[in-house]
């Protein structure tokens, strides 16, 4: 801790220059802490506050690409909900969203649990699990995208090959169910690894002894895993279920390689189509009120799991 | 050993590197200048990823001639047509980036306030090389003077298989959308369906608006401002739409992509598609056989004519850039008739001059599969017409509200209701860019 002027001159010490002066200033405490977060709070000023504020400002007026807009109030927002295509993305969005999650919940949860087992090869599997996610998404979504080719599809050459279906098998990404159920499943492809991985993090984190005294109350298998596993893990699932909601809502990549968000519009999401009216097709203040929409079910999403949270 | 004062040693340079890093930055913010080592003359040029990759190296070429005679260096960027819109929109909203952007369509109109006048070196242009096809003026020329220089346009003829058409036992090719039916009917039953795009690519729009103009169709009225779409002429093109789709093409056309055509010409089983020359110099560039079977013919016509709508493509000059007047001279240069035709020859054709003069290469007259290419002149406008190239277009385009209304109606929806569809969602449109314009 630094030590006052006045105390050194009580002991008869002389008074100090002036740079250490400065020196002792700077190393108070809140001086020098908020000195060490003044950098990134500066970052989230110029990367996240200001461009929120300025998604905020274009929403509330009529700013195209290239000439500036005057304000218009919340006219952005009510042409957008009387909008077909908007209702679309919002339904498309939920659709999307609530099924990607679940199966990333239910699949993660299976995934950690065969990852938990004493395998051999333990950490290349758990190494390996992982690519999905590690790999940057627009690449690996084009490699799906080209194996749901509607001429050269992977998937449908191999389906037809074992007999699973009548060739020439469905046109992916060209019909609306087909286009929807290709999307979520890329999105579950890529994320179920963030599930697994801290999933069984939680996994490895319970005490064997709950497990063991569940054994000698006579648990079997589906007992432990309900009474044990299930309750110990909720913290940790709703963690990941809340951060996986964010990332899904807010999924651009995957629907803009596959589909771009057809076969019209329906597969859109909040941000494939705020980027299409605001950065392609000019409407900056429409799109950004498009891309707002999600700020207040993304954060509904976060207080209500927060609180749940809490509560446990 | 104690480590204390070597630790506060290495907090005390982190913070002060910190410390001017962040003063450094906040400064650059400020000024909205990069810092001083990193300025240089250069003149920045974003275009796109040609559909013919050779032409880039030619003009990456002719950027090297040009920077060693005037001086300067230049860098030509380029990056996936499909991402230029959105670039061109961060750039101008941060008044920050490159010198010149290649334009396409709409831009020039979009970003009317932002581009800078170019009236001079097109004037120059103009009278040098016998004057500029109308539909490439129209494209640049908006109430404020020439906001970008026409560089090239890309005809959209009919690409098909020769083999197939003959197998089906015909020697004419189709000189109308009908025709096309008709025929896509025969060669869909011998295995070979014929294919457009009824999705979210550029190449679905833009056969779309060349059916409808051939059906004395429009989008918009002559005023720019009243949607045009809901009419007996659409419900025409809607129906030829949903047969050629029932009858002639698979399924697949409602996935495509801008590529997704050319794989369908070059994989043999396509007869025909409505694409610029692209896969047939795919084809010869990769030596695949099914070169031999590819031809070209005109875009076929209807009860109105023969109308298209190709790719229309400029120079653009930003006006927040330091470099405007080096930009001029680099276009200048691009367009010495030595230098433009080094760069047809390398795209094989494929790019098109706007200027009448520089047309007479005899690169289409030589090759009989391309003859035909530059007679599509005459047919061209740019989107919109009749009316002004607007901005509300570039929003139609870019929602594919007009391939959608056709998928719709080929999905069922009766024709009427997904006119009337397209007529609102047109109006939105329109109205979100004629606020903006006061």
């Amino acid at each position: 801790m630094a030590v006052g002027p006045h105390v050194l001159e009580a002991a008869g010490l002389p008074r100090p220059g002036r740079l250490t002066r400065v020196r002792e200033w700077w190393e108070q405490e809140h001086v020098f802490g908020y000195s060490l977060i003044l950098p990134a709070l500066l970052l989230i000023v110029c990367l996240v506050a200001y461009p929120f504020g300025m998604a905020i400002y274009f929403s509330l007026s009529d700013t195209w690409v290239g000439s500036p807009g005057e304000f218009i109030g919340l006219q952005n927002f009510r042409d957008i909900l009387g909008n077909e295509i908007f209702q679309q993305t919002v339904y498309n969005s939920f659709v999307f969203t609530s099924i990607a999650v679940v199966l990333k919940t239910v699949l993660g949860l299976w995934l950690a649990m065969l990852l938990f087992r004493t395998l051999r090869l333990k950490r290349v599997i758990r190494g390996a699990v992982l690519l999905p996610w590690v790999i940057p998404t627009a690449l690996s979504t084009l490699a799906w995208w080209w194996m749901f080719d509607s001429l050269y599809s992977v998937v449908n050459w191999t389906a037809i090959g074992l007999g699973i279906i009548d060739a020439p098998g469905p046109n992916w990404l060209g019909q609306k169910y087909h286009a929807m159920a290709a999307v979520i499943a890329v999105n579950v492809w890529r994320g179920l690894p963030f599930f697994a991985v801290i999933v069984l993090a939680g996994l490895v984190s319970i005490p064997r002894e709950f497990y063991e005294a569940a054994e000698v109350d006579g648990a079997g298998a589906w007992g432990r895993f309900r009474n044990v596993t299930l309750p110990l893990l909720k913290p940790v699932l709703a963690v990941v279920i809340l951060f996986s909601t964010i990332f899904t809502f807010a999924d651009f990549n995957i629907v803009y390689v596959l589909t771009r968000g057809g076969p019209v519009n329906t597969t859109h999401l909040f941000a494939t189509l705020a980027y299409q009216v605001g950065l392609t097709g000019g409407n900056l203040g429409q799109g950004a009120a498009i891309s707002l929409f999600l700020f207040p079910i993304l954060a509904a999403v976060v207080f209500i799991q927060l609180r749940y949270i809490r509560r446990e | 050993m104690d480590t204390s004062a070597l630790r506060i040693t290495d907090r005390r340079q982190f913070l002060r590197s910190a410390g001017g890093a962040t003063v450094g930055m906040a400064s650059w913010l400020a000024l909205g200048q990069a810092p001083a080592f990193a300025q240089k003359r250069e003149l920045t040029f974003l275009s796109w990823n040609h559909f013919v990759p050779a032409s880039d190296e030619e003009l990456r070429k002719q950027a090297e001639a040009f920077a060693k005679q005037a001086g300067v260096s230049v860098r030509v960027d380029t990056i996936a047509h499909l991402q230029l819109d959105a670039k061109f929109a961060a750039e101008a909203q941060s008044q920050s980036g490159h010198d010149m952007i290649r334009t396409h369509n709409v831009v020039p109109f979009l970003y009317e306030h932002l581009l800078a006048d170019v009236s001079d070196v097109v004037a120059k242009l103009g009278k040098q090389y016998g004057g500029w096809y109308p539909f490439a003026a129209e494209a640049h020329e908006t109430k404020n003077g020439w906001r970008g220089v026409p560089w090239f346009w890309i005809s959209f003829p009919a690409t098909y298989n020769e083999t197939h058409f003959k197998k089906a036992g015909f020697k004419e090719t189709p000189k109308t959308w009908d025709d096309l039916l008709k025929m896509g009917r025969t060669l869909k039953g011998q295995g070979n369906p014929v294919g457009i795009p009824v999705s979210h690519c550029s190449d679905a729009n833009t056969t779309f608006w060349s059916i409808q103009w051939c059906y004395g169709g429009k989008v918009l009225e002559a005023d720019g401002r009243t949607p045009g779409i809901n009419s007996d002429k659409t419900a025409q093109v809607i129906e030829l739409y949903k047969a050629l789709y029932k009858d002639a093409m698979e399924p697949e056309v409602l996935s495509w992509d801008d590529a997704s055509n050319n794989r369908f010409i070059l994989s043999g089983k396509g007869s025909w598609i409505h694409n610029p020359i692209s896969p047939y110099n795919a084809a010869l560039a990769k030596k695949m056989p099914v070169a031999d079977d590819i031809n070209h013919h005109n875009s076929p016509g209807g009860p109105a004519g023969i109308h298209s709508a190709p790719p229309i493509l400029g120079l653009g000059i930003w006006k927040f850039s330091k470099n405007v007047e080096v930009a001029k001279e680099f276009i200048q240069f691009l367009f010495r008739k030595e230098n433009y035709d080094a760069w047809i020859v390398a795209s094989n054709a494929f790019n098109h001059p706007p200027l009448k003069h520089l047309a007479d290469h005899p690169i289409w007259a030589r090759n009989a599969k391309l003859a035909m290419l530059p007679a599509e002149a005459q047919y061209a406008h740019p989107r919109g017409w009749p009316a002004k190239p607007n901005p509300s277009v570039q929003l139609i385009d870019s929602n594919y509200i007009l391939p959608d209304m056709v998928a719709k109606a080929i999905n069922g929806m009766p024709t009427k209701r997904a006119m009337a569809w397209a007529q609102d969602q047109i109006a939105l449109a329109v109205q979100g860019k004629l606020k903006a314009a006061g």
